[in-house]
């Protein structure tokens, strides 16, 4: 499928620009003040459903368009190697959570074993020093990217104080949601389609093996 | 002091290597426990006790761990690996390398990662290479070796490493770039010498112990600051892939419970993460898996619990390398190995009765999809999140979000899921995808938000233009009901109920046993012949509670109503007369269901408004104006119950009538139930005393008019303080008394449920004012104290006064143990509740107090 020609208004305004691509790498604004969302929806770039903002499809494709790098280009190459060395700790991630919210034999993890739940937290640092060289690659091409590194940081600090929902919940800035947000903002940048990435971690994760 | 201080100048230690360097199964010999042997020693000393084979190797304990950063020490140690595993480092044709691996006294989490092969050098690699017939199988954990050693015992900065493993994706060229930096960046060039190595890797793992991450480690557990490691070095023996390798079993399959080694082999060089994708099936081991299946059994009858283990193959051969009891079994698993030991003499049943708590009954019981075999499968895909659900299909969160708006709950499918989905997750009651696995995004957020989830479900396909959903040739489109469960993957085409499971057999068996031990009985609320069936399969004795306001509702509706809003007195008997005749058929149904057992039926109990039709919908003008002047304003406080009854005359005696008609139509096929009558809401003696009459009049008629003498018991329900302080007066008129626990509760606070739960409760419980909701958990100090008073005044007007409790509570196990203290007679719970009661009521009966957190207050 490929995108629909879109055009932001006439004078793409900064602002909206940003708040577009804010609103798609999120997924959805909760809370926001009308004033925050009402130049999107007027511009046919956000729907409102009750206290939730949701990106319209058009919104969707501008900030992909907003977003790509220069195909073919030497910055498309060092953000695309940041990517391959991001993908395989992207598995990891997921894997921590889901260690968090089961247990091996899939039954749901009632934080009542520390032994486990800290051995878990072993693999999230695992995953955590992992990534911040990949971050830190990142930030010298992807204008911006830097912002991820403090964010994780500040979810990884609630989640230490005793805040289990700063690791996975999909309610707040958690150390999954704001992932998850890189991972799109990664894939709108270099044009990868969820397949392809699919495909292309898997690839990573086991050809990398013996 | 530090770890760094003992590697300098000749060691003392090698004086005495045998306190030293402790072989394996030699530790209890030498009086050595888990505090110097570490968790691993002490396991492998059990292996070797139990005529286990066991990975030849050594434990250098907690105290003396630092010496192994000695190279002396180190030497020695490696002489000895090598004497007991009867190879030598270096040696081309049989290969030997080690493993490093440290142990804490009891299992914890935050030790450091094992340094999986010493001994390799750089001229070495590619021979080994040779022998285990992979060309790069030992690249990546030599790699993984070497950082660890660099960064922690040879102090090369942690980013210049971090960069070169990124500049370096491929293994082999990753390990020459690793051992430049630490040549050109370390304390020291990496050595080749195996002792050196070992005596390297132990300062490594000694410091990364002592790194801030560790210690944070031990806080969040709660493990001493200063906690000493001991260290293992075992032999690794290098052998042709095809019949060497490594891998892990535990004892039962974790679905069924039953014992049936389950697990995964690898070949190649053992690491602690194995590449995903590359484990085969146990029954692939070249050597068979006759003696792993010893092991474990072995091992389960030694440690009563369902057991895990590591195991190596070498030459076909399995020898451990560790073996424990498993962590967090699954709890069929637990379930079935305490009925297999009780089987076997190993255990008494009270004991596996015991080892099974009713909340892991409760867990066992986890709601499923009801199947009956007509359901048509769309797919199966990974079961991603646990619970099912049934649901339209929506295609994108903004479907998902108007049509979930008003309640009816919605599937989104997808196929694979963005943060814009997100959004759509939350207003959703399950999620289906079609990509991704178990450890997906989707996933992820589905388990985050509680939502049941089946990902990767293959051949689906969606198309959210056209609207619908293709799994193969079967198109849905969006707003088509499916049901899906969380646990097995599977979805179905339609929306199906979702129930509870039926207790699996080892649990039956454990609940039979449960039976024998418990003093108080265990009876269900049911309402239907139904729900009496289901009460009786899951073990009810009989029925505590059948509400008969349930028979007034649905069709039966404007029959009571035309009774309560009868312009006349004919029109009212005759509604009475229909009405009777309806609740007949009811109770024959109900009471054939009951058989044999006690059955408490209540007389109408609802609040008037319940019946009375909605402003403006009368039938005509005089019924609206009779329903006018009968609303209330506070309906639950009312004209109820026995308010009701001794205005409404003839209402319970047509109850009652039809009840005892029923009785006898059922005892003329040989079906002879303990029939309970009971009046609700009774404040005032005199108010039962009143119903009494009633109820014995209309005994009375039924034997006139069919020659049967019904056998009865009258008693009351205590739902007001007033009557629970008045249960000595009561109990003149009583038979049996049932305590309905949730409206005393509601009285006795001065709570309304409704709103209290809405409004209070929650922030109670978060200022610590309560530890639980009074309507969950009994409260012990009013509302028990209350109870306690009831009963003991009972007793002395009627001592043998049967006494019960029908609340919510009945299914509460903490509440069981409450009432079990006070000597009431029976529990009555929801019928899906009735197997974690008779469980809670076996485990309250040993009285002695194992209070499981202290919640009680």
């Amino acid at each position: 499928m490929h995108s629909p020609a879109v055009d932001l208004p006439d004078a793409p305004d900064e602002t909206l620009t940003e708040a577009v691509v804010d609103l798609v790498l999120r997924g959805m604004w909760r809370g926001r003040t009308e004033a925050e969302y009402r130049p999107l929806a007027e511009a046919g770039l956000a729907m409102v459903k009750g206290p939730l903002v949701l990106p319209t499809e058009r919104a969707k494709a501008a900030a992909g368009q907003v977003l790509r790098v220069a195909p073919g280009s030497p910055r498309e190459e060092r953000i695309t190697a940041a990517y391959e060395a991001f993908l395989p700790v992207n598995r990891k991630i997921r894997e921590v959570c889901t260690a968090w919210q089961c247990r091996p034999d899939g039954t749901a993890n009632d934080h009542s074993d520390s032994v486990y739940d800290a051995g878990v937290r072993e693999s999230l640092e695992d995953v955590h020093e992992a990534i911040q060289p990949v971050l830190r690659r990142l930030e010298q091409v992807l204008e911006g990217s830097g912002r991820y590194l403090g964010e994780l940081e500040e979810a990884l600090e609630r989640f230490d104080e005793g805040e289990a929902k700063w690791l996975a919940s999909p309610l707040c800035d958690s150390y999954h949601t704001v992932w998850m947000r890189l991972h799109q903002e990664l894939l709108l940048v270099l044009g990868i389609s969820r397949a392809e990435d699919e495909a292309r971690e898997e690839e990573l994760v086991t050809g990398s093996r013996d | 002091m530090s770890v760094t201080d003992r590697e300098a100048g000749p060691s003392t230690a090698v004086e005495a290597p045998g306190r030293i360097l402790v072989p394996f199964g030699q530790g209890r010999i030498r009086g050595l426990d888990a505090d110097e042997l570490g968790a691993h020693g002490a396991a492998m000393d059990r292996l070797v006790a139990l005529g286990l084979p066991v990975v030849p190797g050594l434990t250098v304990p907690a105290g003396t761990s630092a010496s192994l950063c000695d190279p002396g020490t180190a030497e020695a140690a490696v002489d000895l690996v090598e004497q007991l595993a009867g190879r030598r480092i270096g040696d081309r044709a049989r290969p030997l390398l080690l493993r490093l691996s440290a142990s804490a006294p009891t299992e914890i989490a935050g030790l450091p990662p094992d340094l999986a092969c010493l001994g390799v050098t750089t001229a070495s690699m590619d021979a080994l290479c040779a022998v285990i017939g992979r060309a790069d199988a030992l690249h990546e954990v030599w790699a993984a070796t070497v950082r660890m050693i660099a960064e922690y015992a040879l102090d090369v900065p942690a980013a210049m490493l971090d960069d070169a493993v990124l500049d370096a994706p491929e293994p082999r060229t990753r390990i020459e770039a690793l051992l430049d930096l630490t040549a050109r960046h370390g304390s020291r060039p990496f050595p080749d010498d195996p002792a050196q190595q070992l005596a390297l890797a132990a300062r490594a793992v000694l410091r990364r112990w002592d790194s801030p991450r560790a210690r944070r480690s031990r806080k969040a557990q709660r493990l001493p600051a200063d906690l000493g490691v001991a260290l293992h070095v075992q032999a690794l023996r290098i052998g042709p892939a095809d019949r060497s390798g490594y891998g892990t079993a535990v004892s039962r399959h974790p679905e069924t419970g039953l014992l049936s080694p389950q697990g995964s082999f690898f070949r190649g060089v053992r690491r602690s993460s194995p590449p995903p994708h590359t484990s085969e099936p146990l029954d692939r081991l070249t050597g068979g898996r006759a003696l792993l299946e010893h092991a474990l059994l072995t091992l389960e009858r030694h440690l009563h619990a369902p057991v895990s283990v590591d195991f190596e193959v070498r030459d076909d051969e399995i020898s451990l390398l560790a073996a424990s009891a498993q962590q967090r079994p699954p709890l069929r698993a637990s379930v079935c190995l305490a009925a297999d030991l009780a089987r076997d003499g190993a255990l008494d049943p009270e004991e596996a009765v015991l080892r099974i708590g009713p909340a892991q009954v409760q867990e066992l019981l986890h709601p499923q999809l009801r199947l009956t075999g007509g359901e048509e499968l769309l797919v199966k895909g990974l079961a991603a999140s646990p619970g099912a659900a049934a649901g339209v299909i929506v295609l994108s969160s903004e479907r998902a979000l108007e049509v979930g708006a008003d309640g009816t709950p919605v599937v989104l499918v997808a196929h694979e899921t963005t943060p814009a989905d997100v959004p759509g997750m939350l207003a959703s009651a399950a999620v289906l995808t079609g990509s991704g696995g178990i450890a997906s995004h989707a996933a992820v957020v589905a388990r985050g938000a509680g939502r049941p989830a089946v990902c990767g479900a293959d051949g689906l396909r969606v198309d959210r233009a056209a609207g619908t959903v293709s799994f193969g040739d079967r198109v849905l489109r969006e707003g088509d009901a499916v049901s899906l469960d969380g646990r097995t993957g599977a979805v179905y085409a339609g929306r199906l109920s979702v129930s509870v499971a039926a207790p699996p057999p080892e649990l039956s068996t454990l609940l039979d046993w449960a039976d024998g031990m418990r003093r108080l009985g265990v009876r269900a609320n049911a309402d239907s012949a139904a729900e009496v069936s289901t009460a009786v399969a899951l073990g009810a004795e009989g029925v505590g509670l059948c509400r008969t306001e349930h028979q007034f509702l649905g069709e039966r509706l404007p029959l009571i109503r035309r009774v309560l809003l009868a312009a006349d007195p004919a029109a009212r008997d005759e509604a009475l007369k229909a009405l009777e005749h309806a609740q007949h058929e009811d109770f024959r149904a109900l009471l054939a269901a009951v058989g044999n057992r006690p059955v408490t039926v209540r007389l109408l109990d609802a609040p008037l408004h319940e019946f009375l039709p909605a402003p403006g919908d009368a039938s005509d003008a005089g019924e609206e104006q009779r329903a006018a002047a009968l609303r209330e304003a506070n309906p639950m406080l009312g004209l109820r119950g026995v308010r009701l009854a001794l205005l409404h005359e003839r209402l319970y005696p047509a109850q009652a009538e039809a009840l005892f008609a029923a009785w006898a139509d059922v005892a003329a096929t040989g079906v002879r139930p303990e029939l309970e009558v009971m009046i609700p809401l009774v404040s005032l003696p005199e108010e039962l005393a009143a119903t009494a009459v009633y109820v014995r009049e209309a005994a009375a008629a039924v034997a006139a008019r069919t020659g049967v003498v019904v056998p009865y018991r009258l008693g009351t329900m205590i739902e007001t303080p007033r009557a629970a302080l008045l249960a000595g007066e009561l109990a003149e008129h009583a038979e049996f008394f049932s305590f309905g626990t949730n409206d005393l509760t509601q009285l006795t606070y001065g709570f309304s449920r409704d709103d209290v739960e809405r409004q209070v409760l929650a922030g109670y419980q978060e200022r610590g004012l309560l530890t639980a909701s009074p309507f969950a958990r009994l409260d012990p100090h009013g509302v028990g104290a209350l109870i306690a008073l009831a009963a003991e005044r009972a007793r002395g007007v009627r001592p043998g006064i049967k006494l019960g409790v029908c609340g919510e509570h009945g299914g509460d196990p903490e509440s069981i143990a409450f009432c079990d203290g006070l000597g009431l007679d029976y529990v009555s719970c929801s019928p899906h509740r009735v197997p974690v009661a008779r469980m809670a009521a076996a485990h309250s009966t040993p009285r002695e107090r194992h209070d499981e957190s202290g919640s009680t207050r």
